[in-house]
């Protein structure tokens, strides 16, 4: 792979987990990671530990899904049904297309094995021989520096029919995505592995019992995964002294945007973002002050710029009114318009919408081109109304999946945290942010212009 | 073929390798779709109805439902595209750090008004896309199945100078 510079977390620190071997040369090779202790986690869950001693070990971790959801990792394992000598598979969460999320790409090309290895040992752990990594097609070159790992591992014979002499023939495979939001959604994840156009599916049954091929699946994301040899080796209990009392451990923040130091950052929970975002990331760009921040990908609630100190737990986002989400933290400044923000995240979801649900297919064009009203100075009164109405109608479960609720936090927490700007541009016109005076014209790739339709393409087959 | 369908064909090789790969996955399931769908992509640069037609029957499912699945994804292209097609990240983080700018740059340099057109010279198109998952590397671009980071207008220049010596795989 070609040198990159890092820009995140590398070697060892109090609190580096996922991240304390990145930056040793040539990691991604067998050899060096197995150097560092690489592969006794997997040993130790092959031959000294039964498979319920692992998912014991995980659950006293406290070890929470760092897709976006949070849920507890150890719980989620006890969901699968006992082994009935059908297949049974482990889907890998790779497909990482939330805005602002770059953390799982930091890792699977930084340190390949330590994902290999947190495969097998959740494969072990609820008995699949089967793994399936569905990775976003846009991630050519981590997707081969996985498969040379995985090759690496076979040739090792960690994988393969008979991983330390123990009878459990075990498999990794990839499976390539092909450029759609939605399949980051667990169960629009399974159709598409199936071949299938990717929907959600309405849940029960969960994937634990009917997951790919209607059989039982455990499904976790890539940094979930990541952490598991770091667990098995040093034992549950010590990662739980991670964090705070509800959310132990550490996490992998991805910080973009107006910041001077972007980056895949490692950091306990419990932390407070200012840390992150003016520690590690170096705080604003000279002379400007942070107005706006997502925490967890566009899809968590916006925050201000003066809740820096909230602290990074999940229950702490959730007391300062947002979430975790995938941990991508998006900074703005106050040279940003946070309509013109709102507007580009709208045309996100309208276009990834999977079309299945009226108010996600409807409601989100209809937000775009409120929003291309609004940003154009055309914006009235009616528009602030409507963008209320067009929000409420996604909210409160009303769609199958959480894109849905996504967009309609956009519109919901911009306008709550920002409601000056909307009236500025609604009521008067005006933005203040933007060179003062009259809105702006309309940035290029206008929904109604340069992109495909959002319901176009994509819903031309439904 | 039973029905005239427009469009380049795969050559046969290419079929029988499309033919091999429902042996990865559980049988009867249609995983197959998608990996034979980027054979033929790499092939031809684009899904030709012709060749969809061939994926059905190689895999022996209806071409409908190939065609549903390859209008799902926005990596597959029903429409031919530049020899060398630019993806410009123009998702929020990316935009926060001159994506826009870049974007159109990108169309005045290779000479195409909109997304999606493909320059005079058949060489080039490109088309904006959410975001490619390399924010802390803002603004990027995916271009030949790589990354490019940090992009200026004047990186820019130099990957479309350096493509036009360039083959459709990207090889020199
Ligand atoms: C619209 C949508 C997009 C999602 N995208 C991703 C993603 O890209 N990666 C991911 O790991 N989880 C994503 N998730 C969460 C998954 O559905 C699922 O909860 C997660 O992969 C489970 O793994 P974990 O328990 O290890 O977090 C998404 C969820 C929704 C509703
Ligand atoms: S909420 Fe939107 S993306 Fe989710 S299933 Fe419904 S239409 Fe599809
Ligand atoms: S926003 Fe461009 S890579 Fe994430």
């Amino acid at each position: 792979m070609a040198k990159t510079e890092l820009r995140g977390s590398h070697g060892p620190a109090p609190d580096h987990v996922l991240t304390r071997w990145i930056g040793i040369e040539n990691l991604a090779r067998i050899g060096v990671y197995e150097k560092q202790g690489g592969y006794r986690s997997w040993k130790k869950a092959m031959t000294e530990l039964e498979p319920a001693e692992l998912t014991n070990e995980v659950k006293i971790s406290g070890l929470r899904g760092r897709g976006g959801a949070g849920f507890p990792t150890g719980i989620k394992w006890g969901f699968l049904p006992p082994p009935d000598g059908g297949p049974r598979f482990v889907v890998v969460n790779a497909d990482e297309s939330e805005p602002g999320t770059a953390k799982d790409r930091y890792l699977m090309e930084n340190n390949p094995h330590q994902l290999v290895e947190g495969i097998l040992i959740a494969c072990r752990a609820v008995s699949a021989q089967q793994a399936w990594i569905y990775i976003r097609g846009e991630y050519d070159l981590q997707h081969l520096a996985v498969q040379a790992a995985i090759d690496e591992a076979r040739a090792a014979g960690y994988i393969g029919e008979k991983p330390y002499g123990v009878d459990f023939p075990v498999d990794i495979q990839l499976f390539r995505g092909h450029g759609a939001y939605i399949c980051g959604e667990e169960t629009a994840l399974l159709e598409s592995l199936e071949g299938k156009r990717a929907q959600p599916r309405s849940r029960p049954p969960f994937p634990a019992v009917k997951g790919a091929w209607g059989r039982p699946t455990l499904l976790n994301n890539v940094e979930t995964l990541s952490t598991l040899p770091w667990i098995i080796e040093k034992g549950g209990a010590e990662y739980a002294k991670f964090g705070t009392e509800k959310s132990h451990g550490t996490r992998l923040f991805t910080v973009s945007g107006d910041v001077r130091k972007p980056g895949n950052y490692e950091m306990e929970l419990g932390r407070p973002f200012r840390d992150l975002i003016e520690g590690m990331a170096g705080g604003a760009r000279p002379g400007r002050k942070i107005k706006a921040w997502w925490p967890g990908g566009s899809s968590a609630p916006v925050l201000t710029g003066d809740l820096l100190d909230t602290p990074s737990d999940l229950e702490a986002l959730a007391a300062a009114g947002s979430m975790g989400g995938s941990g991508g933290v998006i900074v703005a400044d106050d040279t940003r318009c946070v309509v013109r923000m709102a507007y580009r995240l709208m045309q996100f979801y309208a276009r990834e919408s999977c079309g299945k649900c009226t108010p996600c297919r409807v409601g989100g064009n209809w937000a775009v081109r409120t929003y291309e009203r609004v940003l154009s100075g055309h914006g009235t009164a009616d528009d602030l109304a409507l963008f209320d109405r067009v929000q409420s109608g996604l909210a409160a479960g009303r769609c199958l999946c959480g894109l849905g609720d996504a967009a309609g936090w956009v519109i919901q927490w911009t306008m709550a945290r920002f409601r000056e700007e909307y009236e500025e541009h609604c009521l008067r016109n005006e933005c203040s942010v933007e060179g003062g005076g009259r809105a702006q014209p309309l940035p290029s790739t206008a929904a109604s212009g340069d992109l495909p339709p959002p319901e176009g393409r994509k819903l031309a087959h439904a | 073929m039973s029905v005239e369908r427009a469009g380049e064909t795969v050559p046969e090789t290419v079929v029988e390798e499309i033919r091999e790969l429902p042996k990865r996955f559980q049988p009867g399931s249609r995983s197959a779709v998608m990996p034979a769908l980027d054979l033929v992509q790499e092939e031809l640069g684009y899904l030709t109805p012709a060749a969809m037609s061939q994926v059905a029957e190689a895999l022996e499912i209806d071409p409908g439902y190939v065609e549903g699945v390859a209008s799902f994804y926005s990596l597959f292209h029903l429409e031919p595209v530049g020899k060398h097609h630019f993806y410009v990240c123009n998702n929020l983080s990316c935009q926060l750090r001159g994506a826009e700018e870049i974007l159109t740059h990108l169309k005045d340099a290779i000479g195409v008004g909109e997304y999606g057109e493909i320059s005079q010279d058949g060489l080039f198109s490109c088309e904006p896309v959410e975001c490619l998952g390399a924010c802390e590397y803002a603004p990027v671009l995916r271009y030949h199945h790589r990354f490019h980071y940090d992009l200026t207008d004047a990186a820019v220049d130099k990957l479309i100078a350096a493509a036009r010596g360039k083959r459709r795989d990207g090889k020199d």
